[in-house]
């Protein structure tokens, strides 16, 4: 009960001070309005918030979900396909230092403004993480655990299901927690480029029209959903996976 | 010495094997299959387009990665200052953390629209959103660090009469030394990254308006061009600064 009260009582700490901050210090609504404004502006126009935070998120969760397995099946072939991984691993790791979201141009390119091109652009900032941690996680089993283990005679998929993939699991939610931050990035900066519904679109709309209590009601929006996926993602990860890397 | 140069370079081979499959699959298909531009251009008439284009990219590049690193030394100087204060002010912790996180949970592209408004279309709302960006990052990594120094060791220091600015200087800044050049390794990447997105929102020159624009007259080749100048930039960052990592920190 606790691990759901300490954080809404957080949160309405926070817009307390906000609004505090804002009458106490008189800051210009141009710079920052009033938490109970920017909250008027959510209750003035509710459907169009629901809509966009629907959007956004089936992209964002769709590509997740679809990064997540396709990097798991990846890292697995890596680890288990030693020349394979010389050969093309480097390159995915290459990949975390370059800014590949701007790929994202060329997905909307070739698959137009709509849900799909953002779900992949945050399938494939999800998928690339996750093959990398899930490679790591698989081959940085200590051997004497792996001969161990076969000694009592358990072939490659026990192996597995035993040892490898519970070893890995700390390292792969490593790169879950990674990829449910990039894949709502993804998704907000895909919408930029000329869709219609969409938390991103909203964003321009309100920069266009230089609405700054929308903007803020965005943001707010934004990192609510952001902390809400985030969570999400750590609860799972300490319901599940109690152990750390070096059991 | 000769042996280990031979096994590393026997270690090379694979990832070149896998480059020129990679090479070899993409212009095969081009090739073969007569794909149109759209689709997937020739690995040769991106490069073309690049020499042809150098001026706007090299400019681009230029503007982006002046912002990025403009953004990234605030973002610094800011995160770790911060760190710092915290941690030599325990009592801060509590009241302040809350609204770091809080403004952390936001992903930091939403705050984009936001500079662009306060600080205009020119570079400086991109080297705000940069420093923004890659603040928290240092933050975070470093108040980890900071915090993680072995409370014996503090103690020893404290027997002998330091204080807790010694404290600081000698034991911890140095025990949280990795936690901090990791979180620049993940700064510069992030700072490129939100720069390069910033100005797809609105910019004079760069190579995230490059990219933008050329989606809107669908000019594929110049997007491929602006893509690989941007991620040829971002390495070229990232790799002077793990080449400054190695001559500078050199304990673990």
């Amino acid at each position: 009960m606790s691990d759901i009260l300490r954080p809404v009582l957080t949160f309405v700490a926070l817009l307390v001070v906000w609004e505090a901050a804002v009458r106490g210090l008189a800051i210009r609504p141009f710079y920052l309005p009033a938490a109970s404004v920017v909250l008027a502006d959510l209750w003035s126009a509710p459907s169009l918030y629901f809509h966009a935070v629907v959007r956004t998120l089936t992209e964002t969760l769709v590509g997740f979900v679809a990064g997540v397995l396709f990097g798991l099946a990846c890292g697995t072939l890596f680890a288990h396909a030693r020349f394979m991984e010389r050969m093309l691993f480097p390159y995915f790791v290459v990949s975390q230092t370059i800014p590949v979201i701007a790929f994202g141009a060329l997905i909307i390119m070739w698959f137009g403004n709509g849900l799909l091109s953002k779900a992949i652009i945050a399938f494939y900032l999800t998928f690339f993480p996750v093959t990398v941690n899930t490679q790591r996680g698989l081959s940085g089993v200590d051997e004497q655990r792996i001969a161990l283990l076969r000694s009592f005679g358990a072939g490659s998929l026990k192996m597995f299901v035993k040892l490898r993939f519970p070893h890995a699991l700390p390292s792969i939610m490593v790169a879950l927690r990674l990829g449910i931050s990039l894949s709502l990035v993804g998704a907000i900066v895909g919408e930029w480029f000329g869709d219609v519904t969409g938390l991103g679109v909203m964003l321009v709309h309100a920069m266009f029209n230089e609405h700054i209590a929308r903007l803020w009601g965005v943001i707010l929006i934004c990192g609510l959903l952001g902390g809400a996926l985030y969570s999400a993602v750590t609860a799972i990860e300490r319901r599940y996976v109690f152990w750390r890397a070096e059991v | 010495m000769a042996r280990g140069s031979l096994t590393r370079i026997g270690d090379s081979w694979p990832p070149v094997v896998g480059a020129l499959l990679i090479i070899a699959l993409w212009q095969g298909s081009v090739v073969l299959f007569k794909l149109p531009p759209y689709v997937l251009p020739g690995l040769g008439s991106i490069l073309e387009r690049m020499v042809v284009e150098r001026t706007i990219l090299l400019q681009g590049l230029a503007m982006t990665g002046a912002e990025a690193l403009a953004g990234f030394a605030i973002g610094v100087a800011w995160g770790l200052g911060l760190a710092i204060a915290i941690t030599m002010l325990p009592r801060m912790e509590r009241p302040i953390m809350p609204l770091i996180v809080g403004i952390n949970s936001v992903p930091v592209v939403a705050y984009a629209p936001l500079m662009l408004i306060w600080f205009g279309i020119g570079p400086a709302s991109k080297i705000a959103m940069a420093s923004i960006a890659v603040g928290f990052v240092i933050l975070l990594n470093s108040l980890q660090g900071l915090k993680a120094t072995d409370p014996a060791a503090i103690g020893l220091l404290r027997s002998f009469g330091a204080g807790s600015v010694r404290i600081l200087t000698k034991l911890r800044l140095p025990m949280a030394m990795p936690a901090i050049v990791n979180g620049l390794r993940v700064g510069i990447v992030r700072s490129v990254l939100v720069v390069i997105v910033s100005e797809m929102l609105g910019a004079y020159r760069g190579l995230g308006w490059t990219i933008y624009e050329s989606t809107q007259q669908t000019d594929f080749l110049r997007v491929w061009a602006a893509v690989f100048a941007a991620s040829a930039g971002s390495l070229l960052l990232y790799g002077v600064l793990v080449a400054i990592d190695r001559k500078v920190v050199w304990w673990r």
